[in-house]
């Protein structure tokens, strides 16, 4: 009876450690992103491409985005991992296409038009950054064909429903 | 007196326009990587290198004398970071994937850590060589698992306070230094369960020929 208990005990310990296994981790709730206000967020839904929601993080010391990380990897002690995808919303006049400049030390660019919008191929091709008026989108994954479906999937993220999916792409506060 | 038949003289000319074919695609074959390549922006846990491989954003370019030997000796002059412990990581040149040169740490627990390869040199930065830079906390609870970078915080995260660091400690030993936007800002978890992020931005630090 009292292995139970610790057992219990140990399992409701790690649950608060890890995190609640009904949502996505992170220091932010999807609902706490719905009302965020600062800038227009875009996320590719619950899941993309078989990678359910994460976790959903805010920085805005030093750097200035929410992300939505989707996948899990494993990381060992001296060696973090790359989660499989990851969204990244920044305001755009914080992160644009201009950030890059063509000094030496700089990395290559690939401008193209994605969803109605100017966007970017940037260092191996696996980043791709799509510029909209007030948010610029940086999407991480670990091929292009996944990168170009969480292109496809993008969707508003809204305070009262997340808005449908459109062609172009174009999120107000 | 010798005389050339027309098939032997056709023979030679194919010779001349193979051996200038040669020639060219060696000069191309020489010239064309020479340039310090940005295109992996971070280090990786195993080699072939790809995105599933990536761990630690590169967040320092030493360059213009910026030999693997010459970034060691003079990191270790100006930080005093004499520990070599840690893990072996890989980065990526030209389509190749490669083990890290040397690595340097202030101590064996939470510490300062940076990781460094020389690179192919580069016509506007001469000598180059990358590094990836963090602090790191050694974490021992709820659950020890060794070695993790500080989660996005405050200060930045650990990868923007190791090359903060280092950014001081070589600006205050004069040498020059800059900064320029790499946009390697994806989220790295670590064996805490945090997420760690560079802010984007590399430091570039200019070497002396002459070691301290």
């Amino acid at each position: 009876m009292r292995v139970v208990g610790l057992l219990g005990l140990v399992a409701s310990v790690a649950v608060l450690v890890v995190g609640s296994p009904t949502g996505p981790g992170g220091d932010r709730s999807l609902e706490e992103a719905r009302s965020f206000e600062e800038f227009p967020l875009y996320f590719a839904g619950d899941e993309v491409d078989g990678l359910s929601l994460a976790a959903v993080l805010r920085r805005d010391e030093g750097a200035d985005y929410v992300s939505f990380v989707y996948g899990e990897c494993s990381p060992t002690s001296d060696s973090g991992c790359a989660p499989p995808a990851e969204v990244q919303v920044w305001p755009a006049d914080m992160r644009y296409a201009g950030s890059y400049d063509a000094s030496a030390g700089a990395p290559s660019v690939e401008l193209t038009r994605i969803r109605g919008r100017p966007a970017a191929f940037v260092g191996d091709g696996m980043q791709l950054e799509l510029y909209t008026e007030e948010s610029t989108i940086v999407v991480f994954a670990d091929t292009r064909q996944r990168l170009l479906t969480i292109a496809t999937a993008l969707r508003c993220l809204g305070r009262d429903h997340d808005g449908p999916r459109e062609e172009r792409l174009g999120c107000r506060r | 007196m010798l005389q050339v038949r027309p098939y032997a003289r056709g023979v030679s000319r194919l010779l001349g326009v193979a051996a200038v074919l040669a020639s060219a695609s060696l000069l191309l074959a020489t010239s064309a990587p020479a340039h310090f390549d940005t295109a992996g922006r971070f280090t990786h846990v195993a080699c072939p290198g790809s995105p599933a491989t990536r761990s630690d954003p590169v967040n320092v370019v030493f360059h213009h004398w910026g030999t693997w030997g010459r970034a060691e000796s003079q990191l270790v002059a100006h930080t005093g970071w004499a520990a070599a412990s840690g893990t072996t990581q890989h980065f990526l040149d030209h389509g190749g994937c490669f083990p890290q040169h040397t690595q340097r740490a202030s101590g064996e627990g939470s510490r300062f850590h940076v990781r460094i390869r020389g690179q192919h040199w580069d016509g506007g930065l001469g000598w180059a060589a990358a590094a990836a830079a963090h602090h790191e906390d050694l974490v021992l609870f709820p659950f020890p698992c060794g070695h993790a970078v500080d989660a996005n915080g405050a200060e930045g995260s650990g990868f923007d306070q190791g090359r903060d660091e280092l950014e001081a400690r070589f600006r205050d030993a004069g040498h020059e230094t800059s900064r320029v936007w790499w946009g390697n800002t994806q989220s790295i978890r670590q064996c805490d369960g945090d997420y760690a992020a560079s802010d984007g931005w590399t430091l570039l630090v200019r070497l002396h020929q002459v070691n301290h």
